[in-house]
């Protein structure tokens, strides 16, 4: 059976990224906060959620070499022309 | 929707318009990698994907004359990529076009539903195996840890993966995809959360 | 609500918000339109709200502006910590813990379906996680007696609060 008000550990996990974006309305925003004062599972979540973030923000990404060689191509005949 | 463009984006495309190669190198090394995976969730091989990049590059050369910088300039480069790439999708004629975004933001949960309590529990939808602690950030940005998650990124579903990237590795706001796709905000968070919660997964795996 | 309103805070270890991050400051009044710090004004609690936002330091806030009551929190403009509210510790939250067990074994304890609340509670007491077991608390309330089991239970939460921390004075003044 389900409480009036409670978010399941369930349904907080699905709305981190909302919550994270900012994006919850209000009353939301507090049942999500509320929840994560008492569960730390989803407390773990949710900073394993920003250090995802940050890890990916530390990717680098690359072209492969031949697309770049053509790339620069195409930008020298452009160039030329 | 008057927007002014940053002094860097000013000064690349001022380059860019002048024929300054290292302005055009800078430009693509910093969003042609990215521009390869948008282009990745509309064609169907890795090698019309490059032609699609490339054929995009091009249409940005040509236009940069008139790019009057209402949009910031990597959102104007992802627009011609994903427009190029939508173009070429559909003269590839694909079974699966645009419904490939549709399954991906289908109803897949985050975490797998063993994790939590069934409905005759106690505590329905709680967790089960709750989420441990992680080492410290400082600890995890480890070059290992860094190539495993750019790993888990690439094998993400395209639309996850062009998602996560734009926002996580390149920085983007929700709107700047939105705009830069085509995308509906609640459809943009769908895809960067399920493509989050695989990495974290992953990651959590890892960790143990 | 306008004028001056005395409330409560929750703050982590060294005064620190715990959704935020933020940093508070002690005496100085902080504004929510400038850095921010619960991005959406200041956040605090009346007597009743408290069960809900434990934390390991309990701090009084004075809140300036226009002052809204959420469901489950004051929202302000700014605000400005006052004191720390030495009374609330370790000790008192375990205590805090166990009357919340004793309430639910009075209230469930002999029912044959939530009976296991109980352990439940005493469990999350004991293991250092006396939100959850608060929690558990009021969701077994709820259980027998519906939602207002579970306002009746965070109620006597706040009450014992109020009583042991010495919270006599009214929110506002």
């Amino acid at each position: 059976m389900r409480l009036d008000r409670e978010l399941a550990c369930q349904e907080v996990v699905e709305l981190m990224t909302a919550y994270l974006d900012d994006v919850l309305d209000p009353l939301d925003r507090e049942r999500f906060e509320e929840h994560l004062v008492f569960c730390d599972g989803c407390s773990n979540y949710l900073e394993q959620m920003r250090a995802t973030i940050v890890l990916a923000g530390h990717v680098s990404l690359e072209l492969p070499p031949a697309l770049e060689e053509r790339l620069l191509e195409a930008f020298r005949g452009w160039r030329g022309s | 929707m008057e927007q002014v463009l940053s002094p860097e984006d000013e000064r690349l495309v001022d380059g860019l318009r002048a024929g300054d190669e290292s302005a055009f190198v800078a430009l693509m090394r910093m969003y042609g990698a990215g521009m390869l995976r948008v282009a990745l969730m509309y064609v169907s091989s890795r090698a019309v994907a490059e032609e699609v990049v490339q054929e995009a590059w091009v249409g940005v050369l040509r236009g940069i004359g008139r790019f009057e910088g209402r949009s910031s300039l990597k959102t104007w480069l992802y627009r011609i990529v994903a427009n190029t790439a939508k173009t070429r999708g559909l003269r590839e004629a694909r079974s699966v076009p645009f419904s490939a975004l549709g399954d991906e933001t289908g109803d897949e949960p985050a975490a797998d539903a063993d994790r939590f309590l069934g409905s005759g529990e106690r505590f329905p939808g709680h967790w089960s195996v709750p989420p441990q602690s992680w080492a410290p950030e400082g600890q995890l940005l480890g070059q290992e840890t860094l190539e495993m998650v750019a790993r888990e990124i690439d094998r993400l579903p395209p639309a996850q993966r062009a998602v996560i990237t734009m926002r996580d590795i390149q920085g983007f706001t929700s709107e700047e995809v939105c705009n830069s796709l085509d995308l509906s905000e609640t459809n943009q968070r769908v895809l960067l959360h399920r493509a989050r919660a695989k990495v974290r997964s992953a990651l959590e795996e890892y960790m143990r | 609500m306008a004028g001056i309103v005395i409330a409560y805070k929750f703050l982590s270890s060294g005064r620190i918000a715990p959704f935020t991050g933020f940093g508070w400051p002690v005496g100085e009044w902080v504004d929510a339109g400038g850095i921010d710090p619960c991005r959406h004004g200041v956040h605090a609690c009346s007597v009743h709200h408290l069960p809900i936002w434990l934390d390991t330091e309990l701090w009084e806030i004075e809140l300036g502006g226009e002052v809204l009551e959420q469901a489950r929190k004051l929202v302000a403009p700014r605000g400005r910590l006052v004191r720390r509210v030495e009374s609330w510790n370790a000790v008192l939250l375990r205590e805090f813990g166990l009357a919340c067990l004793r309430r639910t074994r009075e209230r469930v304890g002999s029912l044959p379906i939530l009976s296991g609340y109980v352990a439940d509670v005493g469990r999350h007491v004991v293991g250092g996680r006396v939100p959850l077991g608060a929690f558990a608390a009021a969701r077994a309330a709820e259980l027998r007696d519906g939602s207002r089991g579970y306002e009746q239970e965070r109620g006597s939460q706040a009450a014992w609060l109020a009583e042991r921390l010495g919270l006599e004075r009214a929110d506002v003044v």
